[in-house]
């Protein structure tokens, strides 16, 4: 699902107002967590597809009307797109509920990514290996 | 190095819709539509019996070999709308679904918890359901757990989280129900929602649908059902669209079937009785959440929670005032977006994924929504949590809170934008001086229900007690939303057992024809 430069542009700024910084999490993802939001874009149901781009749409000129900030989105200080984005997930409705998901999406991408875990000190895949082959033997080793 | 028996499973028999020409039909004794619990417990039951049966089923056919470890790709595999689903209402539910072959089967924890005699007693006596109650249900439920291989974890699969959350309870005197769960051998590598690598659970993938394939039952896969058709009106099959690989619709397809049994979950299975232009009042009424409320507690010391089991164990010390509590470890990039905040102050929180021990309160509702169709002819559904439901919930909370603190929690996260963490246990009181309110609670879950319920008398329930449609030869339904009420635990082995006793039912009652009349077993044909 191709996104406008502007849809593309507000993405952008989105993720990078959301995803986590500091504590050892600073690795330049960015262009991986809007991979994977674009590779969820397809799968989501027919109504949330289609209205996504309206959604960043509303987003990136919602400032003025939300915010009383006469700025677009993508132009916001950080710190300025953290509190609009939180004030819109407080508020709920169909703008609170896109600024959900992103959140959802973007952490989902940013926390599974290899040099993340690695910073968390978390290897379920690698335990997955291990324990896919324990449980060969243990099995192997029941008497028929 | 020997791969687990799960991993050289046998599929014959499987057609996969995203690799046919743009129309098929299909002949078959009865079409299956779904193969979750109910969908594949059925359609093995009625092969057994004798009959050329097809399953179909929306999702693909994904080999446990091949699973990871990964959410992000796991969900968009194995999950209905990769996740995104949601429960309309004061508050919004997140709702998660399998859309796979196995169904929630493959994506669910096993938990295989039989109904409280209390509900199956109520099923009698208030809602006229003879047949179902405790002693009745019993055999039923028996041969489930063995459907399922329904088994306790090894004591060498807990982890520090369910050593935690043991003491917790132990230090509060509550007692603990281990749990039983569909598994064999499980060696605790706690990847269940996103499918077991493993295989050691007993998921529908790896137990009755290979087991239906070998005995020449047939699977159409990519294939969903948009709506029964009739003849001389009884339901003679159903038609539906073949989906690519991508999801998108590449065709259409038919199935010519006497018996039409629906196990598409309490979510589809009312929709596409709705579509089939089914009137009756009762479809789609009676959706049941069991709403799930998550509650996190940080502790000093490391629990390392995605080392060991999931959910060994449950407290079902207040099940009678409708509140089950049990744990989970959630991958990192799923539990993030539970915990409050951007950035910087989500990364501090975050950075103690290894402290964390995730539990949660889930709630018998007594409220009920519905399962409408939305103007593009897909269902959507609505809940309002309120009265004695939302009261549970804050009570279900600050249980669960108690237990985290006496497990040892230095602060405990909960699922309320206006209160998000407790700083102490000094601090429990505030949870019941939260105002009871919906917004702003945060819910999800993985068991509906109630959606086209049993009951004798078609004013009450869409289904009569053996799962047939009322008014409407040849059609069943097989999966949660027969269930008449909220049930307060886990329904995988409810689904099961109901889906057991169903099957015997119809084919008892379509014994007569099937002896006049047994046509020969019939592959799929395209045309």
């Amino acid at each position: 699902m191709a996104l406008s430069r502007l849809g593309a542009r507000t993405l952008r700024a989105a993720v990078a107002a959301i995803r986590p910084r500091g504590e050892g999490f600073d690795q330049p993802l960015d262009d991986h967590v809007l991979a994977e939001i674009a590779a969820f874009l397809p799968h989501l149901p027919g109504p949330m597809r289609r209205a996504f781009p309206l959604g960043l749409w509303l987003l990136e000129l919602g400032p003025p009307l939300f915010a009383g900030r006469w700025r677009r989105f993508s132009r916001m200080p950080l710190d300025e797109a953290q509190r609009y984005l939180a004030r819109l997930a407080e508020a709920g409705g169909l703008l609170g509920a896109l600024v959900l998901g992103l959140r959802a999406l973007t952490f989902l991408a940013f926390y599974q990514h290899p040099a993340v875990l690695a910073t968390l000190e978390v290897d379920w895949a690698g335990r997955a290996a291990a324990l896919v082959a324990r449980r060969a033997e243990l099995l192997d080793d029941r008497p028929a | 190095m020997t791969a687990p028996p799960e991993h050289r499973l046998a599929y014959p028999n499987v057609t996969d819709g995203a690799t046919l020409a743009r129309a098929a039909t299909f002949a078959a004794d009865a079409v299956v539509v779904g193969s979750g619990a109910g969908g594949a417990t059925a359609a093995a039951r009625l092969r057994d019996a004798g009959l050329d049966v097809l399953v179909v089923e929306e999702g693909a056919l994904e080999r446990t070999e091949t699973f990871t470890t990964d959410p992000a790709t796991m969900i968009r595999r194995l999950y209905r709308d990769a996740g995104t689903s949601l429960i309309l209402g004061r508050p919004g539910i997140v709702f998660a679904e399998g859309r796979c072959v196995g169904g929630s089967t493959v994506i669910n924890g096993g938990m295989s918890w039989r109904v409280p005699e209390r509900v199956l007693a109520a099923w009698e006596r208030d809602w006229g359901l003879a047949d179902l109650g405790p002693r009745a249900m019993e055999p039923y439920f028996a041969a489930a757990e063995r459907i399922l291989h329904v088994e306790p974890n090894h004591e060498d699969t807990f982890g520090r989280n369910t050593l935690a959350f043991l003491a917790g309870a132990r230090r509060l005197g509550w007692p603990v129900a281990r749990a039983p769960r569909s598994m064999r051998r499980c060696v605790g590598l706690n990847n269940c929602a996103l499918g077991c690598p493993t295989g050691a659970k007993q998921s529908m993938l790896v137990t009755e649908i290979p087991r239906l394939l070998a005995a020449g039952g047939h699977l159409l896969t990519h294939a969903r059902v948009d709506r029964v058709v009739f003849r001389g009106g009884r339901a003679a099959g159903v038609r539906g669209r073949l989906l690519g690989a991508d999801g998108r619709v590449r065709g259409r397809f038919t199935v010519h079937a006497p018996l039409v049994v629906l196990a598409a979950g309490a979510r589809h299975t009312p929709a596409i009785l709705k579509r089939s232009w089914l009137r009756a009042r009762t479809i789609g009424r009676g959706l049941h959440t069991h709403p799930n409320a998550k509650v996190v507690g940080i502790f000093e010391e490391r629990l390392d929670p995605w080392i060991g089991t999931h959910q060994a164990f449950h407290i079902h010390h207040f099940l009678d005032e409708g509140i089950l509590i049990g744990y989970a470890a959630v991958p990192p990039g799923l539990l993030a977006a539970a915990l409050p905040g951007f950035g910087a102050a989500h990364a501090a929180r975050m950075r103690l994924y290894n402290h964390m021990l995730t539990a949660a309160a889930l709630i018998e509702d007594e409220g009920e929504g519905r399962v409408v169709l939305g103007p593009d002819r897909q269902p959507y559904m609505f809940f309002d949590l309120q009265g004695r439901d939302l009261e549970r919930v804050h009570r279900g909370v600050a249980l669960t809170a108690e237990l985290l603190f006496a497990a040892g929690a230095r602060r405990v996260l909960l699922p309320f934008a206006d209160l998000p963490e407790l700083a102490g246990p000094a601090e429990l009181p505030r949870i019941g001086a939260r105002p009871r309110v919906a917004r702003g609670i945060e819910l999800m879950t993985v068991h509906i229900m109630g959606t086209a319920r049993m009951a004798p008398d078609p004013g009450r329930g869409a289904t009569d007690p053996s799962g047939a449609v009322h008014g409407v030869p040849g059609l069943v339904v097989a999966d949660a939303s027969v269930i008449p009420t909220s049930i307060g635990v886990n329904p995988q082995e409810t689904i099961v057992a109901l889906a057991l006793r169903s099957a015997e039912r119809w084919l008892d009652a379509r014994a007569p024809r099937r002896a006049a009349v047994r046509p020969p077993a019939r592959g799929p044909s395209t045309s």
